[in-house]
């Protein structure tokens, strides 16, 4: 039922070793498929010699793109829908030309993957190298290497919005500050990399698709798109999923390259990603640098705020390409805040590496960090307590929703109670008395607060140029009673086969163990949404509560109409009996059987501009407050996070359980991307983490447990749902770099960037002064 | 490459004679040739630890291993300690305390819990969380994982 902690699902199969991933679909007769890679971050393919790796024994077919236009494969695009993004078209594999290590040159089909691997090595590419640019800086310079000739630049694309009273409140501010931020380059890195298996099915013409990946019926699209096959002959299937995070959710070069290989082939190919590929070529985020000005009064209120965001993009050959997060960054820079007049300049600069695109967050963890510094170097340099200064930016509590300058609807509740609520729980006044304490002793400890609004259940328009904001769900009650509910969404670990049957449940009454949920296959719904965005609570919940209630509705009214042989009211089975079985005596205007499909959408974004100008793109907004304690080593640059609090409200909870597993989970990953994990290139381009020994991510000793206070403000969708999955990744960097500034302070270290990893802090404790003391450190 | 050597395993008690290559891992054999899907192949590297299995008794990160080097050896997987409708407590734990999301890291976890609590049966949270360190877990941040196995030891959070 909603509300209760119920155990998942799911949980018996994950466990006991019997989930089916991506890699656990055996059909006979299938090939394998390895990818060869460019080694060089910027080449012109001259041209490429397949014949030793097609003469090798057990090798199906080696392609190239030449290879791919004759069979008819058309090129993909970055579809966006904005005005000024420079045009772009890429086939499944580099055609003439290289532009980052990792992309994909040729593919061979093989009886087993070791001989695939082995052809793979026989392939002679004979290229000419280029000059590389990695660092966006250098790619806007004037003479640095183009990545795209014919764009005679590397500015993909450009947004301002810098209304012109921003400039006179700047100008009257009694105080202004200006400082740049750093957002750097990290991986999603979901545990089971990106797989596709693509079977051709001769006796109906259809291309059976399995894919790991977060938006299964886009994807079908997409796949019919490139391989030129209408949208009804491809079914996509995306079966238990190894991690998401957004890395699985654009449609990649990979996914319709397979499905191709299966087509020139005539027989089922699989592909799965290797560690390697995954952290050098499937997709990267976040890298972004804010040069903020910032207008504010005694009070510590802000009064003007701007934000030039430059956006490495990598290479932008990715559907709904690498600005989709910055422009989710521009749209956010003032989460819960009235900032006064906002403006941004937003640049997307294409580099010589990997696509940057999604990861959990979605371009609002840069938003946020760069809100919460502002607002702890306010109260630094006015000498007020962070706390204090968030209170005097936040949102006030009504009217709401709250419109703001851009037109989003912000819709949640107080939220000055919420931060009340954090001061207790966190114990922010011991906290800064224990902080007293060790700072007398010569120990480093601080204190990050953050408050954050989150936009969740977005609408996809605004940065795919279609996939509007619905989802679509099938609910029937079956003749012995059992509840069967199909979703356009996708779970990849979030527990959608527990959390979607407690919404049914709670409708028809039944136990949770009575309804089987099933998602992610196109062929059981015309179309839906997938699960990205913190959207599947407030839009499948939606959709299911929507259906499931018709249909109890119905069965209602059947009831009412029954003969029973007792006085007793009929039971749930018997109904469904009766409406499946003995049409002849149902009422005569009702529909035989119990089956209800709807797409449902909340109703409130708003993709393009309406008359006022304004802009919304989400359903509904969390709320999220966090606080953290830390302690940094000056000798080694360690941080130890030494306490945790986060206060939640996402409406109503489905399953407590479930949402504190959404934000302990988030919050490694957030403590992750600031302490241990980064992708890193050489000058050159050359990638240098591309194993999990030096891409690192936190262990079990590494994350401290993170203490979770649930509130409840319902929301106005279906339900009372606002979204959760991503709320602790946005929040996290921030209030930990809040708290390592604050634990900084007293050595003048300033904290301007997310790497706070040891090595990094432990040069800047260095550079700013510190001396470790040898003998200490001998002694220990 | 064609060249295949016969290497006799005993798999969950099972005895096992598979003609392989001899560049087959041992997770490529328990996988492919055996069905035991439950090894996954997280890195392929040595670093994740999904692949885990044990050889005769001993936690082995079996992508690191070929199997020509398990002749003779048993082979124990997920499979053997529990199914869907008979879970293992360890199962029963990680089920309990939310210790999995997408569950592609969790049966070289529990596996690895297991064994652990053989040899440790009273372990301290600290003591749980350093014999897990060699499995990744990227969605549930730990804290469900070491609450199970710290459950099943019988030992309070």
């Amino acid at each position: 039922m909603i509300g209760e902690r119920t155990e998942r699902r799911e949980d018996a199969r994950l466990t006991s070793g019997r989930g089916r991933y991506l890699a656990d679909h055996d059909v006979p007769g299938l090939a394998h498929v390895a990818i060869l890679r460019s080694t060089s971050a910027h080449a012109v393919i001259r041209g490429i010699d397949v014949s030793g790796a097609t003469a090798l024994p057990g090798v199906i077919a080696v392609v190239t793109q030449a290879d791919l236009d004759r069979a008819g494969a058309r090129p993909m695009t970055h579809r966006l829908p904005l005005l000024g993004v420079l045009p772009l078209e890429w086939g499944l594999l580099a055609r003439d030309r290289a532009r980052f290590v990792g992309e994909p040159i040729a593919a061979v089909v093989a009886a087993t993957r070791s001989i695939a691997e082995d052809a793979m090595e026989l392939i002679v590419i004979d290229e000419e190298q280029l000059p590389a640019v990695v660092d966006p800086f250098v790619a806007l310079a004037p003479g640095a290497p183009l990545l795209y000739s014919e764009w005679g630049t590397n500015e993909f694309f450009r947004m301002t919005s810098l209304p012109p009273v921003l400039g006179d409140v700047l100008a009257t501010a009694p105080y202004v500050k200006q400082f740049r931020l750093t957002d750097h380059r990290i991986a999603a890195l979901p545990l089971e990399g990106h797989g596709v298996q693509a079977a051709p099915d001769p006796a109906t013409g259809t291309l059976h698709v399995y894919a790991s990946n977060q938006q299964p019926h886009q994807l079908r699209t997409v796949i019919a798109e490139t391989c030129g096959l209408d949208e009804q002959s491809v079914r996509v299937v995306a079966p238990d999923m190894g991690g998401g995070f957004g890395n699985k959710q654009h449609f990649t070069r990979e996914e319709c390259l397979t499905a191709m290989l299966a087509l020139i082939t005539g027989r089922p190919v699989r592909w799965i990603q290797d560690r390697t590929e995954g952290l050098i070529s499937s997709i990267h985020s976040r890298e972004q640098v804010h040069d903020v000005t910032v207008g504010y009064d005694d009070s510590g209120k802000v009064l003007a705020y701007r934000v030039d965001v430059t956006a490495n993009v990598g290479n932008p050959i990715l559907y709904f390409s690498g600005i989709g997060p910055a422009i989710v960054t521009v749209g956010a820079l003032e989460g819960g805040y009235d900032f006064g007049v906002v403006g941004f300049d937003l640049r997307c600069v294409a580099t010589n590496t990997c696509p940057i695109g999604a990861y959990r967050g979605f371009g609002q963890p840069q938003a946020h960090f760069s809100s919460e510094r502002t607002l702890d170097a306010i109260a630094v340099d006015l000498g007020l307590d962070p706390i204090d200064v968030r209170r005097r930016n936040l949102l006030p509590d009504g009217p709401r929703p709250w419109i703001t300058g851009g037109g989003a609807r912000i819709d949640v509740g107080p939220l000055g109670p919420h931060l009340d609520a954090l001061v207790t729980e966190f114990g922010y006044g011991r906290w800064r008395d224990l902080q007293s304490e060790a700072r007398a002793d010569g120990r480093l400890v601080g204190i990050g607060v953050s408050a954050l609004v989150q936009g969740t259940a977005p609408t996809q328009y605004g940065v795919a140029g279609r996939f509007g904001s619905y989802e679509s769900a099938a609910v029937a009650v079956l003749p012995d009673g059992r509840v069967t509910v199909a979703v356009g969404t996708k779970s990849q670990g979030q527990g959608h086969e527990t959390t979607l049957a407690q919404v049914a449940a709670d409708v028809f009454g039944v136990g949770v163990d009575r309804v089987t949920v099933t998602d992610g296959d196109t062929a059981q719904l015309p179309y839906g949404m997938g699960t990205w965005g913190s959207r599947t609570a407030v839009m499948a919940g939606g959709a299911v509560l929507r259906a499931a209630t018709q249909l109890r509705e119905k069965m209602d009214r059947i009831a009412a109409g029954m003969q029973t042989a007792s006085a007793e009211p009929p039971t749930f089975s018997e109904i469904a009996e009766e409406a499946w079985w003995q049409t002849h005596r149902l009422p005569a205007d009702e529909e035989p059987g119990l089956q209800q499909t709807v797409v449902y959408t909340p109703g409130n974004t708003m993709p393009v501009p309406d008359e006022h100008g304004h802009m919304n793109f989400d359903e509904t907004f969390a709320a999220h407050m966090t606080a953290v304690a830390v302690e940094v080593d000056p000798e080694t640059g360690d941080v130890r996070v030494l306490d945790a609090v986060l206060v939640s409200d996402c409406g109503v909870v489905i399953n407590p359980m479930v949402v504190e597993g959404q934000h302990q989970g988030g919050f490694a990953q957030g403590l992750g991307a600031v302490l241990f994990e980064e992708v890193r290139y050489d000058d050159d381009g050359q990638p240098l983490t591309s194993t999990l020994v030096d891409y690192t991510i936190p262990e079990a000793p590494d994350v401290p447990r993170l203490r979770v206070v649930q509130r409840e403000t319902p929301s106005a969708v279906a339900g009372g749902f606002r979204g959760v999955g991503e709320a602790s990744i946005i929040a996290t960097p921030a209030v930990i770099a809040g708290a390592v500034a604050d634990a900084l302070a007293p050595l003048g270290v300033e904290i301007t960037s997310t790497r706070l990893h040891a090595h990094y802090l432990r040069r800047a404790i260095r550079a700013a002064g510190y001396t470790p003391d040898a003998s200490a450190f001998a002694s220990r | 490459m064609s060249q295949t050597v016969n290497v006799k395993l005993n798999v969950n008690g099972a005895a096992a004679e598979i003609e392989l290559e001899p560049r087959e891992t041992l997770l490529d054999v328990v996988r492919e040739r055996l069905g035991l899907t439950g090894a996954h192949a997280g890195c392929e590297q040595g670093s994740c630890g999904a692949c885990t299995v044990l050889v005769d008794g001993e936690l082995t990160r079996s992508c690191l291993i070929f199997a020509v080097q398990c002749e003779d050896k048993a082979i124990t997987t997920i499979e053997h300690f529990g199914s869907p409708g008979a879970l293992h407590p360890m199962m029963e734990a990680f089920r309990r305390h939310h210790g999995l999301q997408c569950g592609f890291c969790t049966p070289a976890m529990v596996l690895t819990a297991i064994a652990f609590l053989e040899e440790s049966p009273h372990p301290t949270e600290s003591e749980v969380r350093s014999a897990l360190a060699g499995n990744l877990c990227r969605c549930t941040g730990y804290a469900g994982i070491v609450d199970a196995v710290l459950d099943v030891a019988g030992v309070a959070e």
